[in-house]
């Protein structure tokens, strides 16, 4: 707004108004003014208040002798125009000169007098800045120099942004990590540092920045050379007063971490060997391109043939080598995107995708060939071989870790089928595997809830007949498939590592059965009952769950007998002796089962602990064929040891008559007594006995 | 300053420079949302808040803003998506600069001497990159690059044929100075100079133009040197002064190569930017 326009709305001020005004700023020590006037061309200065004099040092009347060019140099060359207006007040920050010649910077601001004052312009006149002002520039401009200096000399690379996504400012450690200068990279250039396909994971992060808060952003930065550094870049709001928002980045070079690191992840996914992937890696992989239903996935599993044999006779060095070879072989045979896994010993997996099952068999037979070639270790030829089981995905798989199990049991249907074979796992196969884990796991349930029963077969003395002992076997009826032979789930429990607590039911059951007998017979009871026990029941567990369960039940270690079998304890003879000995200390006798049928060494038999031979049953079905010499064999030899025998499987009289004849202490066959429950077995002791008191005798056969 | 290097206004100008002077105040006057964002972006209170309230009044010019915040030269790649954002992201200074050539009609090239925008730019982004070597800070000088020229389009409004004429004849920018001088009685950039100071924009910006001229002023060195690579880059008869001169020793020959070519990278870019 004008000074002529502001005076025309403004009722006239009286003389002694007017006078009263004048006299305040004359005097003022608070607004320097001095009034300008134009005579004849020239600008001089026409009047000046005590406070403009003091200001700028002149005496009252010495202001007047200067000239307005001088008093203000930056308007020489006729400039004095700019500020001195004809209809509007102008403001200007302007180099006043002192008295002294030096230059103050001041506001200027100029109002002209209205007409018709002629040309006159008032001049109010304020230095720029007091002493505080100066004083707090000086500490904030020491304060942005000390920021400015630990920034370029810090050895952490350094962006500055002032606005947006422009740099204002890097510091030479962020050069020296890019390897350009700072000119390329100020404004956006750093972008172009920026690895592309991380660039928008960075333009993210700092644009949240922007906005307030704190982000990182891990990238890698492409050097001037091409080569790249992974980074961390952390970014922090910045924001300057009046001029907006920007960041400040602070960058973490991590190569060299990363690089350890996936050093560590490789180790902890590769078989160190041979540097193929490991059993980790193969289920993730296998795992992460699992579509259920949707099929072309195939696994190859392949276990090397007598790579024991290798091991045993070459050595483990020569063994490793084999290893690696084959590994090297693998790699160099499948396809390229297959993976070939180290599933663990002499046992690798490929895996392949988008493939069907012909093509499968097809790579699994290029393998096979391609690891039969012959390689020389220490100086023998070996001819590699592998079983190899194949499965390829199908609508029945509905968990990645299926496809590899399914490979194993093919692996094992190979192996089993004669070495250096290939199965393919058809859904028949499959079909009995699933079938088998299904029936596991209602074995477990059925140990776990005791729906296990046990029969009682009575064990006849030939001295006078009298049934002297039981066996227990057990017996399981499943609810849907009906009597499951014990052929059938014993071996399955020791496969399925349920064996165990199988054979503690077994003996608990057994104890609590005679206990009961006891109480409600008395001399009448069964003197003795023999438990199966399985060979992987034979450890140094045994003794203690033996004397456990007769403890529980409160018997006397000699009514328990324990049976093994031959082939049982020759697996591990002197460990099985050990066991043996244990429960012989412990007053529990041992019968060695179906003796005859495995490859006992006599001399083991001398030694082992052990009170009684049982003659498989095959030998005495022979008696009924004319061929008594095995059997008369085994009596002899443990007639000679000091044992007892019981011959098993014996179906009529004249193999009753005959075994008595050759010398056997017991008798055990289905025709002279029948496995019996709990109870039958209570009311068969009792009646038998009642029938023929002092000799208890199967009512069917008269032993003599 | 150095008297024999400044034009001087006592040659007899043939141009009523009150009458300029005076337009100064009618734009403002047409424009009175860009004026209010000039002086509110004047005021160390500014915020991007108000500023975005007060840019919404004027779609045009907020539209530009936007514009200008989502384009390659901030790298914000789109993303910009409100205004108050936007404001944060150019900086309170490119805001007022955009709201000061929407009030003095630069935006419109019709209005201005052939390549006017060319030069600008130019001159805005040797500023910008320069900056660091002189303690300043980019976006000041971009935005004083930008503006540097308004007396140009103010004195080409005025006398469109004779400016016209002037701006193609002389091509150095000492030699537009001296022929602006003589024709008008004011320098283009002194003109500028005077138009921000009456907006009330910093000091601190206004002492480059003033200084200019002066070789041994540091505070017009910058400035001085951003002319002279516009010069290289602009002008294929551009008669060279070296850059150590003109930039009181901050630069040498070979720092300006790598600032050639970025800069003659980016001044399309904003060009496309500002104007669309």
């Amino acid at each position: 707004m004008s000074a002529r326009t502001r005076a025309v709305g403004e009722p006239q001020a009286s003389p002694e108004i007017v006078a009263a005004v004048f006299h305040g700023v004359s005097v003022s020590d608070a607004v320097a003014v001095l009034v300008i006037e134009q005579v004849g061309g020239v600008f001089r200065v026409g009047w000046s208040n005590e406070r403009v004099a003091t200001l700028l040092g002149y005496g009252p009347a010495d202001l007047h002798a200067v000239a307005v060019e001088q008093l203000l140099p930056s308007l020489g060359g006729g400039e004095l125009k700019l500020l001195l207006r004809r209809e509007r007040t102008v403001h200007m920050t302007l180099p006043v000169r002192c008295a002294s010649g030096a230059l103050l910077d001041c506001v200027v601001s100029a109002v002209p007098v209205p007409p018709p004052a002629g040309r006159r312009w008032t001049l109010r006149v304020a230095s720029t800045a007091n002493e505080t002002e100066r004083a707090l520039r000086a500490t904030a401009d020491a304060s942005e120099r000390r920021f400015a200096t630990l920034t370029e000399r810090s050895p952490v690379p350094t962006l500055l942004s002032e606005q947006g996504m422009r740099l204002a400012h890097v510091n030479d450690a962020f050069c020296a990590l890019v390897g350009t200068q700072a000119e390329q990279l100020l404004g956006t250039g750093w972008l172009d540092a920026v690895h592309p396909d991380d660039l928008e994971t960075v333009v993210e992060q700092a644009i949240a920045v922007l906005e307030g808060g704190d982000r990182e952003a891990q990238a890698r930065l492409v050097r001037q050379d091409g080569t790249e550094r992974s980074t961390v870049i952390r970014f922090a709001h910045v924001f300057t007063p009046g001029a907006g928002a920007g960041f400040i980045g602070t960058i973490e070079d991590i190569t060299d971490r990363l690089a350890f690191e996936a050093r560590l992840a490789h180790q902890a996914n590769h078989d160190p060997l041979t540097g193929l992937p490991n059993r980790t890696l193969l289920a993730e992989h296998v795992a992460e391109r699992f579509r259920p239903g949707a099929g072309g996935l195939a696994c190859i599993f392949l276990d090397l043939d007598n790579f024991k044999v290798v091991n045993d006779s070459l050595g483990h060095t020569v063994g490793d080598a084999l290893l690696v070879e084959v590994a090297q072989r693998l790699r160099s045979t499948v396809r390229p995107g297959d993976l070939v896994a180290r599933f663990g010993g002499d046992e690798f997996v490929v895996v392949c995708q988008q493939v069907s099952e012909d093509g499968a068999v097809a790579l699994a037979e290029r393998i096979g060939e391609a690891l039969h070639r012959p390689l020389t270790l220490s100086g023998v030829e070996l001819h590699p071989r592998a079983s190899v089981g194949v499965t390829v995905q199908t609508a029945e798989h509905s968990a990645a870790e299926e496809l590899i199990r399914d490979c194993d049991i093919a692996m094992y249907q190979a192996k089993a089928a004669g070495k250096g074979r290939i199965t393919v796992l058809d859904s028949e196969a499959r079909a009995q595997a699933r079938d088998k884990l299904r029936l596991v796991a209602d074995l477990r349930e059925a140990i776990g809830r005791r729906e296990l029963t046990l029969m009682y077969q009575p064990i006849f003395s030939t001295a006078d007949g009298s049934a002297v002992t039981v066996e227990s076997l057990a017996r399981w009826q499943h609810p849907e498939r009906g009597a499951i032979p014990p052929s059938t789930f014993v071996p399955l429990a020791e496969e399925s590592g349920l064996v165990s607590a199988l054979g503690s039911l077994v003996l608990d059951e057994t104890c609590r059965q005679l206990a009961e007998w006891d109480r409600r017979l008395g001399s009448r009871a069964p003197q003795r009952a023999n438990v199966n026990v399985s060979a992987l029941q034979l450890d140094v567990n045994l003794h203690g769950h033996v004397q456990a369960a007769l403890q529980r039940h409160g018997l006397p270690a000699s009514r328990l007998s324990i049976e093994i079998t031959e082939s049982a304890l020759m697996k591990d003879p002197a460990s099985a002796r050990a066991v043996l000995l244990q429960l012989r200390e412990l007053g529990v006798q041992v019968s060695i089962d179906d003796f005859g049928t495995g490859y006992s060494s006599l001399a083991y038999l001398r030694h082992l602990p052990v009170d009684c031979l049982k003659v498989d049953r095959s030998f005495v079905a022979e008696l009924a064929d004319g061929h008594p010499e095995i059997t008369t064999a085994v009596i002899a030899l443990a007639r000679s040891l000091g044992l007892d025998t019981v011959a098993e499987g014996v179906e009529t009289r004249e193999q009753a008559d005959e075994l008595a004849r050759l010398g056997a202490t017991y008798l055990q066959g289905f025709s002279l007594a029948a496995p019996l429950s709990g109870e039958d077995a209570a009311v068969w002791f009792a009646d038998t006995a009642t029938a023929t008191p002092g000799a208890v005798r199967h009512p069917d056969l008269e032993l003599t | 300053m150095t008297p024999s290097a400044a034009p001087s206004l006592t040659v007899a100008p043939v141009f009523d420079l009150e009458r300029v002077l005076g337009s100064i105040d009618r734009m403002a006057a047409q424009r009175p949302v860009a004026a209010q964002v000039v002086a509110e972006t004047n005021s160390d209170r500014a915020s991007a808040k108000e500023l975005s309230r007060l840019l919404g009044a004027d779609v045009a010019l907020a539209g530009r803003v936007m514009k200008l915040a989502n384009s390659a030269f901030y790298g914000m790649r789109g993303r910009v998506t409100s205004l108050q954002f936007a404001v944060t992201v150019v900086g309170f200074g490119t805001v007022r600069t955009m709201a000061t050539v929407a009030l003095t009609d630069l935006d419109d090239e019709s209005l201005l001497p052939e390549d006017f925008w060319e030069v600008s730019t130019t001159l805005a982004l040797a500023a910008s990159t320069l900056a660091p070597r002189f303690a300043e800070r980019p976006q000041d000088a971009l935005c004083l690059g930008l503006l540097a020229q308004m007396g140009v389009a103010l004195l080409h409004h005025n006398d469109p044929d004779g400016y016209a004429e002037l701006w193609s004849t002389h091509r150095s920018a000492v030699a537009r100075r001296t022929a602006e001088v003589h024709r008008y009685g004011i320098s283009a950039l002194r003109l500028t100079s005077v138009a921000l100071e009456q907006w009330g924009f910093p000091a601190g910006m206004l002492v480059p133009l003033k200084q200019v001229d002066d070789d041994a002023s540091f505070s017009g060195a910058l400035l001085r040197s951003a002319f002279e690579v516009t010069g290289r880059l602009t002008d294929g008869d551009h008669e060279e002064t070296p850059i150590e001169r003109v930039s009181c020793g901050q630069l040498r020959e070979r720092d300006v190569a790598p600032v050639l070519a970025q800069v003659r990278t980016d001044a399309e870019e904003l060009r496309a930017a500002l104007l669309g």
